[in-house]
């Protein structure tokens, strides 16, 4: 089944709108493909159907799972670097300080598409916390396909290349067929849920730390600030935020304020003590 | 910064030269590791960084890292092994014998980058 | 029943689909879709393995789709590209294909160097040998095919 001419100048404007990406006319069979497993997830008959219900009111989650399925998706390992090296250089240090009694941390991943980031959060926790601590991430993204996927562990090649250390691949990982599939203990550390971050979120209890990076871009302003909102109910008072390089929460709630980290920047809750060594700005 | 690319195939040697180029290293390439001891041996600065292939002719790059390491001369070249040797045994091999890091081909330009980056090598902002 | 490990369809098809990612579709946007016969080709690239498993990985593609792999490949613009590139970067995809399928067997298997050849719509023999799976398609408007041929006694053994 082919998409017409009018179905792909629509789908072309919407990705052109929503993540400036050009779809220039011959690439029918891409976008056919690329939103038949969306289509199919969704329940409904076929991308025709599909693009009717974009054409209608397709809702957030409709329209995100869309522009994911059309944009390449690559995430790295330990991305952007430096909350990474912040995490194990100074705010780890902090809180073995501030967290001794209870030797317990929790952090939550959001937006953890493919599971990079919760599984780079969790070889960083077992590489750097003493004996007698634990652990525990809760990774949520809004693609029940995506969540299936980072449940899975398993990586192809050129996912593994990306910004994961050869001795952490060999270490944490195994190889089966042309993929590399996470280790048991790794995979344990990580707890995967399926959630919508515009609408109320289920009680998931307070966080020391919460990873909510890239994943403002999709929304509107109003949506950014319910989204922050809600996000400030799951941070402990000294708990750290952190949000991609291109994005703040300056503008948007005036509730956090920002806070350099090494080279990374984070953002705490105005009233809060000091987790660790992080300063002001 | 001087980078030495070492693969029998040219056209892996164009990309990877480019790659690096693009970073700022002075490029030096080689065929395989036979050429590339003799090339090091020959000229006075070392190289801060090689790319180094493992399937090739007269000496194999886990032989060439075997060399490199074991010469003081060498101590502060980065050894970044780039190959289609992606068994977990080969990389565990690469990297007891001194490799820093390993790139299984294929990669993309960013995979490249992102492990130059963990190595240091990377200006930072670079890889975005 | 044998116990050799023989690559199948879906290992080839994920390793092509990573080389595509790699170099020939890097933006999501060129993909290799998939025909049901086997296209007319002109070049052909294959590495030999021999060890666990024996036998050759073949890509071969046309002229046109060859130059803009090369040009794919070396980021370089198709108007800049040699002969001497195409041969090149074929012969690299092959040994690409190559070196990651004999990643996947025993680890006594070794890849023959590769070899490029021109046959202009023809076709090359591989003597005892039996096509065990293809990867046909068309990218950029152009045919291409990435298949792996095993070496009949083995393939006799497996029944």
């Amino acid at each position: 089944m082919q998409l017409s001419a009018s179905d792909f100048a629509f789908i072309a404007a919407f990705i052109k709108r929503e993540a400036a990406i050009v779809l220039a006319p011959g690439k029918e069979y891409l976008v056919q493909s690329r939103l038949a497993p969306v289509a199919r997830e969704g329940g409904m008959r076929g991308v025709n159907e599909l693009v009717y219900q974009l054409r209608q009111d397709p809702g957030p989650e409709l329209r995100q799972a869309v522009i994911d399925s059309l944009t390449t998706n690559e995430t790295s390992w330990f991305r952007d670097g430096e909350p990474f090296s912040a995490l194990s250089q100074t705010i780890l240090p902090g809180l073995l300080a501030s967290r001794s009694v209870a030797k317990h941390l929790r952090i939550w991943s959001a937006g953890c598409a493919s599971g990079q980031e919760p599984y780079s959060l969790a070889i960083l926790l077992r590489d750097f916390l003493p004996a007698g601590w634990t652990f525990e991430i809760i990774a949520t993204d809004i693609s029940a396909e995506m969540i299936r996927k980072a449940e899975a562990g398993l990586f192809t090649q050129v996912e593994v290349n990306r910004g994961l250390p050869a001795a952490m691949l060999v270490h944490h990982f195994e190889r089966v067929g042309a993929h590399w599939s996470v280790s048991e203990e790794l995979r344990r550390s990580v707890t995967f849920q399926r959630l919508n971050l515009a609408a109320p979120l289920p009680p998931l209890g307070l966080f020391d730390l919460v990873f909510l990076r890239n994943v403002l871009i999709y929304f509107d302003v109003e949506t950014k600030a319910e989204v922050l909102h809600r996000v400030t109910g799951t941070l402990r008072p000294d708990g750290l935020l952190f949000l991609g390089s291109a994005e703040t929460t300056i503008g948007i709630d005036e509730g956090f304020e920002r806070v350099a980290v090494g080279r990374a920047a984070a953002y705490r809750m105005r009233t809060a003590v000091p987790a660790g060594a992080a300063g002001r700005v | 910064m001087r980078a030495i690319v070492i693969d029998d195939s040219r056209a892996m040697r164009l990309i990877l030269r480019r790659i690096v180029g693009q970073l700022g290293f002075d490029v030096i390439e080689a065929e395989d590791g036979k050429a590339a001891l003799d090339t090091l041996n020959s000229e006075s600065e070392v190289p801060n960084l090689a790319l180094v292939d493992w399937n090739m002719p007269n000496m194999n790059g886990l032989e060439f890292v075997t060399a490199v390491r074991a010469d003081g001369r060498f101590k502060d070249m980065t050894l970044v092994m780039v190959t289609t040797e992606s068994e977990q045994s080969q990389i565990v091999r690469a990297l007891a014998a001194g490799a820093h890091e390993y790139v299984i081909k294929p990669f993309t330009q960013g995979a490249m980058l992102e492990k130059l980056a963990l190595l240091g090598l990377v200006p930072s902002g670079a890889t975005a | 029943m044998s116990t050799e490990i023989v690559p199948t369809a879906q290992d080839l098809a994920d390793i092509v689909g990573q080389v595509w990612s790699s170099y020939l579709d890097t933006e999501g946007t060129d993909p290799l879709i998939p025909i049901e016969e086997s296209p007319s080709t002109d070049i052909v690239a294959s590495v030999s393995i021999t060890g666990g498993w024996s036998g050759h990985v073949v890509v071969s593609c046309s002229d046109a789709a060859a130059k803009q792999a090369a040009a794919a490949f070396l980021m370089m613009d198709a108007t800049e590209v040699s002969a001497d590139d195409v041969t090149d970067v074929l012969g690299e995809l092959a040994n690409i294909v190559g070196g990651n399928v004999k990643s996947m067997l025993p680890a006594s298997s070794m890849v023959s160097l590769p070899q490029v050849v021109n046959v202009s719509g023809g076709s090359v023999r591989w003597p005892a040998c039996v096509q065990i799976c293809e990867l046909a398609g068309v990218w950029r408007e152009e045919p291409v095919s990435i298949a792996m041929w095993q070496k009949t006694d083995l393939a006799d053994g497996n029944g």
